[in-house]
């Protein structure tokens, strides 16, 4: 079963990169495109826990860092990061309101954005200058953030086929 | 109580996996330079997302062009309107080209014609047209101060185009072959049989041959015969004919000739400055 559920997230990883890639790719908003996985990957950490976000975000970050033949790893860390650090963030939270969805996700972006161009940076990469690494961070946390309202109900559904395999994955 | 703990420390656990195993792959990435397993299973998963990615481009990139369009619809106006400016230039510049390629064409013809008949000539440009609906004539940009003479006869790259009428100092009054003041001596190019070649003042002109038991062919070319004192040498294309009804007296018989020249768009000619055949 967890191979059956571990095989739905890589294929839904694949989609979500393929989205990314094609029509997502092409949709800039003022030169800065969408981050869908990482917003797939901050949606499925507040609905479902920094198991899963955590999961899922080695997952497709793992897969963006090959397909998109980045430098291997670093990726994969930033959403494993962000989907362990918003899946705790929802945890302590006792009442979040309609907005925390697209507040979390645009504030998820905007870090993650800006740790991989730091992280890049410190492994001596070829990266943009900070500048432009903060712009496109902001505007592609704008942008996550007016992508939330149309797809995090739709990961939510998504997220809720998931998570059985969080306690296959705990052993319990 | 207990059981949550175990939770938390297992997610730390788990956490401390994906990160310890992410920043291993950043080693192994490393250390093979691009051209480890990892880089291998990257181009198995890019084979398989090609196909999709290539699907979903075609069906929603009308889509995808419309929300990053929003974005930059500013920057958009400004393009429109460098674009328009480059357009008007490249069309300004397409059309200077296309007038040089056909002048170049026409001047090409002139040159073969002026060594297929070995003449003496000079150019000259066609600078107007008569505005009058009834004479068919030009002004070419070479006068009596570059040797023009009356009745000079002109070419053009396919045949004869007229007769200078008229010198002025620095240009000239061509009459042309299809002008109703026109006559020009000519022949069958098929079996010598010659007539007088009139301008009808229209696209076409009448040939009036003076045998009228002359075999004429819808096809045949006309050519100056030469035999008019000498003022059109011998040979020269005028056109072909396009019509050859029955003849309709006992002295001579008409055809309509369709000249070789293109009277609508003349630009250069030659001017037989000699009779003389030479250099």
């Amino acid at each position: 079963m967890i191979w059956r559920r571990a095989l739905m997230l890589v294929v839904l990883g694949i989609t979500g990169l393929a989205l990314e890639t094609s029509i997502f790719g092409e949709m800039t908003l003022y030169g800065t495109k969408p981050q869908l996985l990482l917003l797939v990957t901050v949606a499925i950490a507040l609905s479902e826990g920094p198991l899963l976000g955590m999961t899922a975000g080695f997952t497709f970050g793992l897969l963006t860092d090959m397909v998109l033949g980045l430098p291997a790893g670093v990726t994969a860390l930033t959403y494993t990061l962000a989907g362990y650090v918003v899946g705790r963030i929802r945890m302590q939270m006792q009442a979040p309101s309609a907005w925390m969805p697209i507040g979390m996700i645009a504030f998820a972006t905007l870090a993650a954005m800006l740790f991989y161009g730091a992280f890049s940076l410190v492994l001596g990469q070829e990266s943009l200058p900070p500048g432009r690494v903060l712009r496109h961070a902001v505007q592609g946390a704008l942008y996550n953030g007016l992508l939330t309202p149309f797809l995090y109900p739709l990961v939510r559904g998504l997220g809720a086929r998931l998570r059985p395999r969080a306690a296959e994955v705990l052993g319990r | 109580m207990i059981r949550m703990f175990d939770r938390q420390r297992r997610l730390r656990l788990l956490l401390l996996t994906f990160v310890l195993a992410s920043i291993t792959i950043v080693t192994i990435d490393f250390r093979t330079h691009g051209d480890g397993p990892l880089d291998r299973l990257g181009r198995v998963a890019m084979t398989v997302i090609g196909p999709l990615q290539e699907g979903l481009s075609t069906i929603f990139r009308p889509v995808g062009n419309f929300f990053g369009g929003i974005g930059r619809i500013g920057s958009l106006q400004a393009d429109i309107e460098l674009l328009e400016r480059e357009n008007a230039e490249l069309r300004a510049q397409q059309e200077a080209v296309e007038d040089i390629t056909r002048e170049n064409a026409s001047l090409r013809r002139l040159l073969v014609l002026r060594d297929r008949f070995n003449l003496r000539t000079a150019p000259a440009q066609v600078i107007g047209v008569s505005p009058s609906n009834f004479e068919r004539v030009v002004f070419i940009n070479r006068g009596s101060a570059d040797g023009v003479r009356k009745d000079m006869p002109v070419l053009a790259g396919e045949g004869l185009a007229g007769r200078v009428v008229e010198v002025g100092e620095t240009t000239s009054k061509v009459l042309l072959v299809v002008d109703r003041a026109s006559a020009v001596a000519a022949r069958l190019a098929s079996n010598g049989k010659t007539g007088i070649l009139e301008g009808t003042g229209g696209a076409t002109v009448r040939f009036e041959l003076l045998d009228p038991e002359a075999e004429v062919e819808v096809g045949d070319r006309v050519l100056t015969s030469g035999y008019d004192g000498g003022v059109f040498p011998p040979g020269l294309p005028l056109g072909t004919v396009v019509d050859a009804p029955p003849p309709h007296s006992a002295l001579s018989r008409v055809v309509t000739v369709q000249p070789f020249v293109d009277f609508s768009s003349l630009d250069y000619v030659l001017l037989v400055t000699s009779e003389e055949r030479g250099g």
